[in-house]
Order: structure tokens, then C-alpha cells, then sequence
């Protein structure tokens, strides 16, 4: 217990002190959070412009009343003169509607009526101004036709058809939790990324400045050297977790994600459930980085190497979300994965049973347990001492 | 007292030890002497546990290194090849750190800290980083740290390679002063002068083979030579051709 305090603080130490080393590593927790932020924010803007559209059209006079429907409807009717196709590909306009010089005749004699609505469908940030334009038009024509029904008595329901009703069972939680699930990804992210300095320092670094050698002099089990090294490294791991944790659902309350029609609120029980559930992810993250630091040839090879292991956590969450599947118990057995679950159910203000936290707890510490072990038999070699 | 007996050891197809046995006494200096690729890092590392022998064993005041590495090593006081220091600990916190390894409590620490600051004179540098120090100045705080558990056995691989001369001068005061103190030192080096100035005892290494052990005299006369030089040349050479 001494030996693996002396080996921790010592180590810990070493890392404090190296500024730079620290300062990059930190800048992750700091830089993702606030990258995401900026994301969204744009997100949120283009899928919900609320401020009023203005709306080039072709031959307005044609059809006064649909135009006023618009006007009604926030729109600013400008009309447009020239080349419509030249204008949207210029992106000197977002769009423009044509209404053909036939209309009133067209609709007179009961004949189809056609609009048409230039665009470019490769923009993303014109879509919903484009879709907004359309479900106006088609709104206002099937009041049109309700009306030339009930004209000729019969009632608009005999041509409603099939409808569908709207049965959403997600809650504005779960959904809010599905928009936001970059927070899971990030955060087990930083997990593997801010020890990764120091794990590396402490593993292919000690061997390239030869103190390696020295050390293992001494009289002390090799495990506890690598528990000491591993417990080093994971503090740093989890105090660059937490403040990502932080980060991110600050970023999440501050977000306008209710404009989307979504909810998000975040209690404190939430947040300690948050905390208890990621916990064991650094530690598993730090002995599999001491591993590969002490299998690697080199501090460079080191370096990417164990770079690789960062996209690790990336892996749960796009399984999550390509393909959907109901939470079984045994899934929060797999290490990583149990808590991306986890994250996203906590998030979501879902129902978790208690037993899910061990569940997903106790495989991660055993496995970087075992992690461990097998970099403490490493040391043993004798390839792995002489640089 | 030291005591290495049948060493055996193949790296892959490179046998870097064929036949090895000799032993260092206490209060005597020991000097493993030979050509650079005779063997003794290699002995020297299966000496302090870091390397396991295919054949033979090694002996640390009756403790097989083999079978109980971790008291077998923890009566050593080690300056292995290569002087890896933590660039951002200072001397004081690197003693520290090892006094803690080998399990002393911190007022034993302490004590010998401010003593080895004082015996191997680096109070001007004992807070600082050691990022940037002397080839001097990084030599006494591996000295420093490998001494701060007071071992009774002193293993030094080259000590002197790569010194000036005012600290190689320093580190021959200090190993005579640990011999007065009835310290078993073993240390190995290629340079015939020094081994010949401070041993009692020499053993001379060739092709992975001990070529002969004994007091200096011993070996001038056994070699037939009127130089321990000489001496050495014709005992390597015997060894190589036998």
C-alpha cells in the first residue's frame, strides 16, 4: 500500500509539473465542450428560423388571395424579375416561387394548377425555408378543395382517406438525449485522452530516458508499480472526465434545444447517477494506455498507438444510433458499452435499475485489472527493459 | 557477500554469458574487468534481478536472486549502466522516492538524505530540477539515490564512464570510503588503471567467460606478465582461443 501511494504520487507529481504536457491535455475537456456548443447553437438556428422569410415571386398578381395567405403568415412578398434559375444558383436568392400566368383561368375551370418552387436542394441551410413554403401552399390548397366540396355538398371527409395520428411514445426527454448524444462520446472520450501524456511518460517515456531500469531495482512487486502508475494516471483521466461531464451539460442547459421542440432538465441526482456510472472508465482507460506505452518501441510509437484507443467510446454510441436495438440486461456486462448505455438512459430521465451500475462497473475494473497484471508480467521481459 | 555461480544466458542466438561464477567480499572492492561485449552488464543485471539466468545462480548474502528477487535486491544499492533521471524531480525528491520504494519511513529518509547531500557535496544543487545537469552532478544524484537505503552491497556498472576528471576522482574517494565503512562493492569497468588502483580483487571477463579471479598480484602471476595490463591482454587472449 505504501510502495503503491509512493509510486502514485510520485508520478503525479512528474505529471503536475509538466506544464505543457498537461495544458494539451486539458485543453480537450475545455475545447470539445465549447466546439459543440457553437454546433448546435447553428443546428438549432438553421432548423428553426423564426425571424420572417422573404419571399421572391414570379407573377404575385396572378393569384392575390394565396398571396395574402402568405403575407399572413409572416412572409415578405418581393417580386422578382428575370431569370429565376440564375438567381438560386447565383445564391443572390434562396428561392423563388412562380405562379403561371394561367392561374386564375386554371382555377376557374376547376383544372390543375401548377406552382413552382425554385431551388437549390444541395443547400441545407435553405431547406426549411423551402419546406415551410410548401406545406403553406399545400394547406391552403386543401382548404381550397374543402371548400369547392362542401360547394357542391359533399363533405370534405370523403376524400380525408387514411390519416395518420401522431403517436410518439419518446418522451421530450428521450428525445433531447438522442439529439444530444455527442455528450456520451465526449466525455468517455476524455477519459482516454487527458491521461494519455502521463501514461505514455510514465511507460515508453521512463524507458527512453533509461530510468526504467533504475527503477525496477528496487525491491517492490512489479504490479504495484503498475497499480501506482495506473492509479496516477486515471486521476488525471478523471478529473479531465469530470470537467468535460461539466462542461457539456452546461453547454446542454444553455442550449435553446427547447426551440426544437424538445426538453431537456437536468436534476442533481441525475448528474451523481452520471458521475457513478463513468467512474471505472479511466482506470480501464489508463492500464490499457500503460500496455501499449510499454509494448511500443518508442515514445512515438507510443503516441499513435495508444492514440487509437480514444476511439474506443466512439464505437457504443454509433452502434447506438445506426443500429437501434432495446437495452438487454447483459449488455451493461461489456465494458465501455455498458456505460454509453448507461449515459444516454440517465440522460434521458429513463427508468435504470440499480443493479445496472455494478453491472456495467465491475467487468471495466476487472478488465483493466487484468490489464494490469499482464503489463506487470511485461515488465519481466527482458526486451522490454533494454532500450 | 556477492556470490555468482554457473551464469548461463542466450539472448535468441546470441549467447551473451557461457560460464560464470565468481564472488565479491565484504569490505573488499571487486572490479569486473573486461572488453566491452564480455558480459558484464549482462552479469551484472542477472546480479540485481532484472535479468533471469538460463543457467547458474546468483547469490545476495545467501538470498537467491532466482527465487526472492525482491530481498535479494532490496540488500543492493544499484548504479546500473545509463543514468535515467527524472528531468523534473530534483535530487532530493528523486532520494525521496526511492528511500519510500525500498520501504523507509520518511524520518530515515531524512536523515540519510541530508547525509548523502553532504558526503557526495551536492548541497548547491539538492532543490533544483535536475533538467539540465552536468554529467557530474546527474552521476551524484544516481549515486545519491542508490545509496539511500544504506545497502551493505554496492553495485556499480562503469561508474566512472563518461566522468571528468575531478568527478571521476570524487566517485574513487567514494568507493573507498564505502569499503572503510565494511561495504561489499562490485563494479565493473574496461579501464585497467582504475581497476588496478582501487581493487582488492579483480575479475577478468572474456567472451562471456570469467578468464581468472584473484588479488592483483595473483593475476601478474598466474598471466606470467609484468603489467596487470599485460596480464589482461593474455588472459583475454587465452580465453578466446581456448
Amino acid at each position: 500500500m505504501n510502495i503503491l501511494r509512493a509510486v502514485m504520487t510520485k508520478e503525479l507529481l512528474d505529471g503536475v509539473r509538466d506544464k505543457r504536457a498537461l495544458m494539451s491535455a486539458f485543453l480537450f475537456p475545455f475545447l470539445a465542450p465549447l466546439f459543440i456548443y457553437g454546433l448546435m447553437t447553428l443546428v438549432i438556428e438553421q432548423n428553426t428560423k423564426s425571424e420572417r422569410i422573404t419571399l421572391p415571386v414570379i407573377g404575385a398578381e396572378y393569384a392575390p388571395t394565396l398571396i395574402e395567405r402568405f403575407v399572413e403568415n409572416g412572409f415578405i412578398i418581393e417580386t422578382f424579375e428575370g431569370d429565376a434559375e440564375a438567381a438560386v444558383t447565383a445564391k443572390t436568392v434562396d428561392l423563388v416561387l412562380e405562379i403561371p400566368s394561367d392561374y386564375q383561368s386554371t382555377m376557374a375551370h376547376f383544372e390543375k394548377t401548377e406552382l413552382t418552387v425554385i431551388h437549390d436542394g444541395s443547400r441545407n441551410d435553405t431547406r426549411a425555408t423551402v419546406r415551410q413554403v410548401r406545406s403553406l401552399i399545400q394547406g391552403y390548397s386543401s382548404e381550397l378543395t374543402a371548400l369547392r366540396l362542401i360547394s357542391r355538398g359533399v363533405s370534405p371527409k370523403l376524400v380525408r382517406g387514411v390519416q395518420t395520428r401522431n403517436g410518439d411514445i419518446a418522451s421530450d426527454e428521450q428525445k433531447a438525449a438522442n439529439f444530444l448524444s455527442f455528450v456520451p462520446i465526449y466525455v468517455l472520450m476524455a477519459a482516454f485522452v487527458c491521461g494519455l501524456g502521463l501514461a505514455i511518460d510514465q511507460t515508453a517515456g521512463e524507458r527512453e530516458r533509461r530510468s526504467l531500469e533504475p527503477l525496477l531495482i528496487n525491491p517492490v512487486q512489479r504490479l504495484d508499480l503498475i497499480f501506482g502508475k495506473c492509479l496516477a494516471a486515471s486521476i488525471v483521466g478523471t478529473a479531465g472526465m469530470l470537467i468535460t461531464l461539466g462542461m457539456c451539460l452546461g453547454a446542454m442547459l444553455l442550449l435553446p434545444i427547447d426551440e426544437l421542440g424538445i426538453r431537456f432538465s437536468l436534476q442533481w441526482d441525475q448528474v451523481f447517477w452520471l458521475v457513478i456510472a463513468i467512474l471505472p472508465i479511466p482506470f480501464l482507460a489508463s492500464s490499457l494506455q500503460l500496455l501499449l506505452g510499454l509494448f511500443a518501441k518508442s515514445f512515438k510509437d507510443a503516441q499513435s498507438y495508444v492514440g487509437f484507443l480514444v476511439f474506443i467510446p466512439v464505437i457504443p454510441s454509433l452502434l447506438m444510433n445506426f443500429l437501434p436495438f432495446a437495452t438487454q440486461f447483459w449488455m451493461y456486462w461489456i465494458p465501455v458499452f455498458g456505460q454509453s448505455i448507461l449515459m444516454k438512459e440517465i440522460l434521458g430521465a429513463e427508468p435504470v435499475t440499480v443493479l445496472a451500475y455494478p453491472a456495467a462497473a465491475l467487468p471495466t475494473l476487472l478488465l483493466g485489472l487484468g490489464v494490469c497484471w499482464a503489463t506487470s508480467r511485461l515488465l519481466n521481459q527482458e526486451r522490454v527493459i533494454q532500450s | 557477500m556477492i556470490e555468482v555461480a554457473g551464469l548461463k544466458k542466450s539472448f535468441g542466438e546470441v549467447t551473451a554469458l557461457r560460464n560464470v561464477s565468481f564472488t565479491a567480499s565484504d569490505a573488499k572492492v571487486t572490479g569486473l574487468l573486461g572488453h566491452n561485449g564480455a558480459g558484464k552488464s549482462t552479469s551484472l543485471r542477472i546480479l540485481y534481478g532484472l535479468v533471469q539466468p538460463d543457467l547458474g545462480y546468483a547469490k545476495i548474502d545467501g538470498t537467491n536472486v532466482s527465487e526472492d528477487r525482491v530481498l535479494a535486491q532490496s540488500k543492493l544499492g544499484v548504479l546500473p549502466d545509463g543514468q535515467g533521471l527524472y528531468q523534473r524531480l530534483t535530487p532530493r525528491e528523486h532520494m525521496r522516492y526511492f528511500g519510500r520504494l525500498h520501504g523507509l519511513t520518511e524520518d530515515i529518509i531524512e536523515a540519510r538524505t541530508t547525509e548523502l547531500i553532504h558526503l557526495l557535496d551536492m548541497a548547491a544543487i539538492a532543490d533544483r530540477r535536475t533538467q539540465g545537469f552536468s554529467q557530474g552532478e546527474r552521476m551524484k544524484v544516481c549515486l545519491a539515490r542508490a545509496l539511500v537505503h544504506n545497502p551493505k552491497h554496492i553495485v556499480l556498472d562503469e561508474p566512472t564512464n563518461g566522468l571528468d576528471v575531478m568527478t571521476t576522482r570524487k566517485v574513487r574517494e567514494l568507493i573507498a570510503e564505502l569499503r572503510m565503512q565494511g561495504l561489499c562493492v562490485l563494479f565493473s569497468s574496461h579501464l585497467m588503471y582504475e581497476v588496478s588502483k582501487l581493487c582488492d580483487e579483480i575479475v577478468i571477463m572474456a567472451e562471456g567467460r570469467v578468464a581468472v579471479q584473484g588479488t592483483p598480484a595473483e593475476i601478474l602471476e598466474s598471466a606470467k606478465e609484468r603489467t596487470l595490463e599485460d596480464a589482461f591482454v593474455t588472459l583475454s587472449e587465452r580465453v578466446v582461443l581456448s
